[in-house]
């Protein structure tokens, strides 16, 4: 009689497993005008590799997927009420993090850097030195997304050196910010710099300074889940592993990037 | 196994139970040696699988992205646009900013070297269209570092391997010496158990065995070569009680034999023997047709005896005269109490002649005998005896005939011997 409780348990759990066959993921969208519930509209590069690897991973677990594209702000919240099973928002892993949401296995790994006009780079080499690094830049405006690692590190720093953080909404919002000279830096993480940068004019925008490797700025970047769903995080981290070792992931990888990720 | 626990003697069941306990632990720690290197080899290959396989996989991807960069480098050098070049320059920082090329020092110094010097002349040619190939020299010498690190890295990686792999294939060197030692082992005990089986155990039995079906009265006791086995000693000592006891019984055999045959009163063998033995003397002497005679020999007036002395009396004259009968009696003539004071004679290889000459004296010198009874008195008895030969008829019809010859002795007055030929012939 006292296994009845566990047993019961088990049979509640069971419909859970089922429903899992359907899985809403959501995937951060880095220009707003591929928001959209549908996942339609234009997707870039990081969307449609991290889309990819949604579906390949869906069809490991043998699951049905419906993809919707939100906006990264949107990611955290989405996931801790349920509203998706699966977030593919390159979220790096931090304790804060973890108190609301569960994290799979890595999937990749990222560093943080600082973005400027090349005006803006040449006035603080000039004036700081072209090796400043993040920790020692002084009197700037540096610019971040909010709910991101780099908004709430800024936040930490925020009046030490004279620095100030701008909030933008998205990616293309915070660089249209440095070209108006609304801000001095975007720091943001080096994947989505790629892939922003690449739609940008050339010459328009240059790194700044050394890669950053401050605490919660580097690091592996995972799939978030709701913490319920145990079950469902350990058959993802199974379908993560069989992905990387049958070299489905790198293939995924080669399709959207000139490099590697790892 | 005396000389090898310096025990005088030690029982069977101990010493096995010894043996196979000496055994057990020796064979359980060679086993135990073995697990262990088991175990070392089974660390060895999980650290390798767990730990350095991840390890050796990050270098080589370090050692990728570092080619990599040196790619995009030699890309950036030979673009011809800058859209070309505005894509190499960003792989060049994306891979330089890389986790995996931040973590390793040298690399990241490189790296960062890299990107700096590639940043730098992108920025040159904007304003001098010879930048390029001003710094192409410089590219190369960065170039090669880069490709010579990219090969370090390979290597540090493999390397990781190596002492994991060496751990495991010292641990299997090891193994196997110790499982041919316990190998060893195992052999030795198993030849030693087998000679002290041999020695202790069945070279006794066959022993044993050989002793029991040799076992007789007839034949001395076996001896045995003290054995260190208690066990095997004990049945050895109980053949010894055995062939013992056996004596014994032959022994009480023969004792009891010699009674049945005898005459209680007088100590002369009895009518049942006297007529088997008689019987077959009589059948030898036909056989071979030599001379025998047969007698019967009665106590004169022995029932007056009786009834003036006693029977006491009569018994202590039944055994003097039976005494006399011995002495004077040859080796091979035999006497029996034929009943009361009746006797019966055979006497093989004698004519009737040569038996009445004896008998003759035998008869004279009974009627000399004094005999002194148990109150002292003396009494002098005197006998009658018929003689027949045997040599030509059954042992009862001649003792029948002896029978007559003496009836005639009684009748022609006592005292005196009668031949029954010569009554035959008269």
């Amino acid at each position: 009689m006292r296994f009845l409780p566990f047993v019961l348990l088990l049979f509640l759990s069971l419909p859970s497993f089922a429903h899992v066959q359907e899985l809403r993921i959501a995937v951060g969208a880095y220009d707003e005008r591929a928001v959209s519930p549908a996942g339609g509209g234009r997707r870039n590069a990081l969307s449609a590799f991290n889309e990819d690897l949604a579906r390949e991973i869906c069809r490991r677990i043998n699951a049905r997927c419906r993809v919707t594209g939100i906006s990264f702000g949107e990611m955290l919240p989405g996931i801790e009420a349920q509203k998706f099973e699966l977030g593919f928002g390159n979220f790096l892993r931090t304790p804060e993090r973890e108190e609301r949401v569960a994290f799979s296995d890595p999937i990749w790994r990222s560093s943080s850097r600082l973005v400027s006009t090349p005006a803006t780079a040449r006035r603080f080499a000039a004036e700081q030195g072209k090796e400043v690094a993040l920790d020692s830049l002084r009197n700037a405006r540096i610019v971040a997304v909010p709910e991101t690692q780099q908004y709430r590190y800024l936040q930490g720093q925020a009046g030490r050196n004279g620095l100030t953080t701008v909030a933008a909404n998205s990616y293309v919002e915070a660089f249209a910010l440095l070209r108006e000279g609304m801000a001095d830096f975007f720091l943001l993480p080096m994947l989505s710099a790629y892939v922003q940068l690449g739609r940008e004019e050339a010459g328009q925008f240059e790194f700044f300074g050394a890669p950053v490797t401050e605490n919660g700025l580097v690091g592996s970047v995972h799939i978030v889940l709701p913490k319920a769903e145990e079950t469902l995080r350990y058959a993802v981290n199974k379908a993560i592993a069989a992905l990387r070792s049958d070299g489905s992931y790198h293939r995924i990888v080669r399709r959207h990037f000139p490099f590697s990720l790892e | 196994m005396s000389s090898l626990f310096g025990f005088k003697s030690i029982r069977a069941g101990h010493a096995f139970a010894l043996l196979a306990a000496v055994f057990v632990l020796t064979f359980g720690l060679m086993v135990t040696l073995v697990v262990l290197d088991q175990q070392r080899v089974i660390n060895a290959t999980s650290r390798l699988q767990e730990q350095t396989v991840p390890k050796i996989i990050r270098y080589q991807r370090l050692a990728r992205n570092l080619e990599q960069l040196r790619q995009e480098g030699e890309r950036l050098f030979a673009a011809s646009t800058s859209q070309a070049r505005q894509q190499a320059i960003f792989v060049v920082t994306l891979v330089s900013s890389h986790p995996s090329v931040l973590e390793h020092p040298e690399s990241a110094q490189l790296a960062r070297q890299t990107e700096r010097f590639l940043v730098e002349v992108m920025r040159q040619s904007a304003t001098d269209s010879r930048a390029f190939a001003a710094s192409y020299d410089d590219w190369q010498r960065l170039a090669a570092r880069l490709g010579l690190l990219v090969d370090d890295v390979s290597i540090q990686g493999i390397n990781l391997a190596h002492g994991d792999l060496s751990d495991v294939s010292a641990a299997m060197r090891q193994a196997r010496i110790k499982l041919t030692v316990a190998l060893v082992v195992v052999g030795l005990f198993l030849v030693l158990f087998l000679v002290l089986l041999r020695a202790h155990l069945i070279h006794p039995l066959q022993r044993i065995d050989r002793a029991l079906s040799n076992l007789g009265v007839d034949r001395p006791a076996p001896e045995f070569k003290a054995s260190a086995m208690v066990e095997i000693h004990a049945v050895e000592e109980a053949i010894g009680e055995l062939h013992a006891s056996l004596q014994q019984n032959e022994e009480a055999r023969q004792a009891l034999e010699k009674l049945a045959n005898k005459d209680g009163l007088t100590g002369l063998t009895n009518r049942r023997h006297f007529m088997l033995t008689a019987d077959a003397e009589l059948q030898r002497a036909q056989r071979y047709q030599r001379p025998i005679t047969v007698g019967m020999a009665d106590l004169d007036f022995f029932k007056q005896l009786n009834d003036t002395y006693g029977h006491a009396a009569g018994d202590a004259v039944l055994r003097a005269y039976a005494g006399l009968m011995l002495d004077t009696l040859r080796q091979s003539d035999m006497v029996c109490r034929y009943g009361g004071e009746e006797f019966a004679f055979i006497f093989p290889e004698s004519t009737l002649a040569e038996t009445e000459k004896l008998a003759e004296r035998f008869r004279a010198l009974c009627a000399d005998y004094d005999i002194r009874l148990a109150d002292g008195r003396l009494v002098r008895v005197t006998m009658s005896m018929g003689l027949a030969d045997a040599s030509d008829c059954p042992i009862e019809i001649a003792l029948k005939r002896a029978d007559e010859a003496l009836y005639e002795a009684k009748h022609q007055g006592r005292n005196r011997v009668v031949v029954a030929q010569a009554l035959a012939r008269r």
